[in-house]
């Protein structure tokens, strides 16, 4: 195994390790989702709108204040864990492709949510879903989950996400965290999917990926742009300036990542394929822990 | 090409009328302009367009969002393309255009021709201006050299010693000022006139001709040389003062055989009194120190007896801070005296013994009989008494009686009259024997060629001299008992002018030269059969150890214009194969700067020059140039635009 090999899975057993006992598996099985429901646990209030069950109106406060609000409490549930992986063909770009990370940071995802007992699913997309591993439980399939990440190339066409969820949704009736591991390249924009995510009452979380050289390209005259994901060529002539542009552009584009997860509360992280899945990995436990 | 209004610039004659007219342009080769062609390359260049390079890149939903930003630019992105090309058609044509050199009609009617003299001579060393006068003459020059203006001609001609063309017409500015550079300093005299006369003939009587003259004055004329219209007059220096030798000669003494005599000359070229100190030197041996106080433009001159038998080089030197070092000092040659073995053969002659013991480099035997052998060095006087066969050797014979191997003892003859001397000769330096009481001579009658040096009116040989092979001898047949003669100071001064010529020695006085002076040197016999035969040509050796080869003719040569003050040498021309020979022989000449003129370094303040001025208007360049510029722009703009790539 190149990808996935023994010491890739002491990485995996550590990393599952320093999740219990540092987060105190806060990072994904134990965390209380988002959901609210009929758990027991208050979460909030919000205002009452006529129709509401008046068992769940804060009579306390309306004595206090005279202000008829409803509380909300957590709804406690099985946590089901979706990864999406990205294998369209943009993910294969560079040296240090994307794909590759991609693949060992589900690895480490899934194992982690598996060692929590939580139940995981793999849905490998690009202009659609292309291969799926099924919602599954236990440490034990951890080694066919990789096996079949090990067998998946970055080889589908150009990225389309709403086709992507649209398909999910539709076969997935369970809501639960659905983390998208893609470089989001869909030139229709990845917020309609992730709002279709949304309002199916799914939790979303995004792990954005992209090369040092898709960030800061260095080409400059007249070339034939060639993209990998649809064969389409751009003649251009690109100048200092052009780069410059690119640079602001591409800044835009992560931090637009950033600012809707932060607007809707979502789990995000962006990363170059200049670091490691464990780096990535304990990154997002201590942003968890943080947030926790 | 049409006609293009132009603004005639200034021409440097004086004022001149401003004003505008018509004027052409021509080309000087206009089948440079065929390299026009090169258009066409370039044209095709930007039709077919170079293969781009393909790059994949992951997605170019960036790059649309960028470009399509620039959409509403999209004329001026055309446009981009085609400027570049103009860029490139306009420097093509730029640099073709250059090459057909083009000008202005006006260029080639206003041409100048000037020709710069400068001074070089010894008082253009002068420090009075920082760091000397020719330096900032040359400064001066380089100014005129870049205000040159474009198809004028310049020369440069140095006139210090003798006038020299040291750069010929050109209008190559570098050629011009390392030409100007290469003037060396001298110690030679102002040859200014001279120098402007060589300019004149090479200015042609051009119309536009100039001479500028950048001088110190310090010659006759001057005055009148920068009032000439074509003449522009750049006075070098100020009225600095100066004190000089400007006179140094040394003679070895008529009576005292190690005696010699030196005259020295010393001028003060300012107008306060001088107090200083004028020291001799003999080969670095002090022989004496002179206190001088010399008057305001006052001249000091005197005449000192010494004794020295070695000889060497004497070397005057004035102990004072001047503006010109050159004249501080001055050398002078003094002949070396060797001793000279004298057999006396005679039966006893009281003033004959006694004139060869007076002398005192003489080593004097006296002997009644003939002798044998003669070695090679000595010189036998036989007074009466002689062989019949005269022996090889240097021979003075004295009032012969017999007859020998050379000649035929004829009667006696009374009270002869000399009537002829032959002045020119070493041998009757000094000597006159006209008005000397001489009662009774030989009449002898040689039997070989002879060189009479004395004659009687019957043109009987008195005194006269045979050249053998095997030495040298001389006869002298007056009865030296029998009248005034050995009581005469001529007798001493004969007999050392005969010991002198039996050494070889040229002459008592070997002087020193002027700088820029010629002078035609004698040449001892030992320098001139220094390689076994008879030298065609020596080596002149320089004060700085340069040599230069000067011809040898009837045992004479010429020297000079010397430009340097010091001791110069003649040396034999032998093929030498680098390593030195301190053994051959060498004749040395003094040469000192000795000119008052020169030594006067204060410039001529009535010296009025015309106000014409060659460096009017700015240095002009040829059109060419300024295209080449212009085209050297343009390329950086395309070569920033490019490689910015604001075009494309």
């Amino acid at each position: 195994m190149a990808l996935f090999d023994s010491e890739f899975l002491k990485k995996l057993e550590y990393l599952s390790i320093v999740s219990r006992r540092v987060f105190r598996g806060q990072l994904l099985a134990q965390r209380r989702t988002m959901q609210l429901g009929g758990g027991i646990e208050f979460a909030d209030h919000r205002d009452y709108t006529p129709g509401d069950d008046f068992r769940y109106l804060d009579w306390n406060l309306y004595a206090r204040h005279d202000e008829l609000l409803l509380k909300r409490f957590q709804e406690e549930e099985d946590l089901h864990v979706y990864l999406l992986l990205d294998c369209s063909r943009s993910m294969a770009f560079g040296e240090m492709a994307k794909f590759d990370l991609a693949r060992q940071v589900t690895a480490a995802l899934a194992y982690i949510a598996l060692a929590d007992l939580d139940r995981i699913a793999v849905f490998a997309f690009a202009d659609g879903i292309l291969h799926n591993f099924p919602l599954t439980r236990g440490k034990a399939r951890i080694l066919t989950l990789l096996r079949f990440l090990e067998n998946l190339e970055a080889d589908g066409d150009a990225t389309n996400m709403s086709e992507m969820v649209q398909a999910f949704v539709h076969r997935q009736q369970r809501r639960g965290l659905v983390l998208i591991l893609s470089d989001l390249f869909d030139p229709a924009g990845f917020q309609n999917s992730l709002d279709m995510l949304r309002h199916h009452r799914h939790e979303p979380n995004v792990i954005q990926f992209y090369h040092p050289d898709e960030a800061e390209p260095n080409m400059l005259g007249e070339v034939e742009l060639e993209d990998v994901e649809t064969a389409e060529i751009r003649k251009l002539t690109i100048t200092e300036k052009n780069l410059k542009q690119f640079r602001i552009v591409f800044d835009e584009f992560l931090k637009s990542i950033h600012t809707y997860c932060r607007r809707y509360g979502l789990g995000c992280t962006t990363t170059t394929t200049e670091k490691t899945f464990e780096e990535l990995i304990l990154g997002m436990m201590r942003q968890a822990g943080a947030l926790a | 090409m049409g006609p293009w209004p132009v603004n005639v610039p200034d021409t440097g004659q004086g004022p001149m009328l401003r004003h505008s007219y018509v004027d052409s342009m021509n080309l000087t080769t206009p089948t440079a302009l065929f390299w026009g062609a090169l258009a066409i390359p370039i044209v095709i260049f930007y039709i077919l367009k170079i293969r781009m390079r393909r790059i994949p890149v992951s997605t170019v939903m960036f790059w649309e969002q960028i470009f399509e930003e620039k959409q509403p630019r999209s004329i001026w992105e055309k446009l981009r393309h085609l400027l570049s090309l103009l860029l490139q058609l306009a420097f093509l044509c730029l640099l073709v255009t250059a090459l057909s050199d083009p000008f202005f009609s006006w260029e080639e009617r206003d041409k100048r021709r000037i020709v710069l003299v400068v001074d070089n001579s010894a008082s253009m060393r002068a420090t009075d201006v920082e760091p000397n006068r020719l330096r900032v003459a040359k400064d001066a020059a380089a100014e005129m050299i870049t205000s040159l203006r474009v198809r004028d001609e310049m020369a440069i001609i140095s006139a210090g010693t003798q006038p020299k063309v040291i750069c010929g017409l050109t209008g190559h500015q570098r050629t011009l000022r390392n030409a100007l550079e290469s003037i060396p300093e001298t110690d030679g005299p102002t040859r200014v006139a001279d120098a402007v006369e060589l300019a004149d003939r090479l200015l042609a009587d051009h119309p536009k001709g100039n001479v500028a003259v950048l001088s110190d004055g310090g010659f006759e004329g001057a005055d009148e040389l920068a009032q000439r219209d074509n003449v522009v007059w750049v006075s070098i220096g100020t009225a600095a003062k100066n004190v000089g030798i400007t006179r140094f000669q040394v003679r070895r003494s008529l009576l005292d055989p190690i005696g010699y005599q030196l005259l020295v000359e010393a001028r003060n070229h300012s107008d306060e009194p001088v107090e200083c100190r004028l020291e001799l030197e003999l080969d670095d041996e002090i022989v004496d120190v002179i206190p001088l106080k010399l008057e305001a433009n006052g001249t000091w001159s005197q005449v000192y007896d010494k004794t020295s038998a070695q000889g060497g080089h004497l070397v005057a030197s004035l102990d004072y801070e001047d503006a010109l070092s050159a004249d501080n000092s001055a050398s002078a040659i003094l002949p070396e005296r060797r001793r000279i073995p004298v057999v006396l053969v005679t039966e006893g002659n009281l003033f004959l013994e006694h004139v060869f013991v007076a002398n005192s480099l003489v080593d004097l035997t006296v002997t009644n009989e003939l002798p044998e052998k003669i070695p090679g060095n000595v010189v036998v006087v036989y007074h009466k008494k002689l062989p019949d066969k005269l022996p090889a050797g240097n021979l003075f014979v004295l009032q012969p009686e017999t007859s020998t191997d050379l000649w035929e003892a004829g009667d006696v003859i009374e009270s002869p009259i000399v009537a002829k001397q032959d002045k020119n000769s070493d041998l009757m330096a000094h000597v006159r024997l006209d008005n000397v009481l001489m009662p009774e001579a030989r009449q002898l009658t040689a039997k070989s060629e002879i060189t009479a040096l004395v004659s009687s009116a019957e043109d009987h040989p008195l005194y006269f001299s045979i050249k053998r092979d095997s030495g040298s001898v001389l006869v002298f047949s007056v009865n030296l008992e029998r009248g005034d003669l050995p009581l005469r100071t001529a007798f001493p001064i004969m007999m050392s002018n005969a010991l002198a010529w039996f050494e070889g020695s040229g002459g008592e006085l070997r002087e020193a030269v002027s700088t820029g002076a010629v002078a035609e040197i004698d040449l001892p016999d030992n320098l001139l059969s220094a390689g076994g035969e008879t030298a065609s040509e020596l080596i002149l050796q320089a004060p700085d150890g340069g040599g230069q080869r000067v011809p040898v003719a009837n045992g004479k040569t010429t020297i000079g214009p010397l430009d340097w003050a010091g001791v110069w040498r003649l040396k034999p021309a032998l093929a030498s194969d680098g390593e030195s020979q301190p053994q051959q022989p060498q004749l040395e000449i003094a040469c000192n700067l000795a000119d008052p003129a020169e030594s006067d370094v204060r410039v001529i303040e009535d010296v009025t020059p015309n106000q014409t001025s060659l460096t009017a208007g700015i240095g002009g360049r040829p059109i060419w140039f300024y295209l080449i510029v212009i085209a050297w722009i343009m390329t950086a703009i395309e070569w920033y635009l490019y490689q910015r790539r604001w075009i494309s």
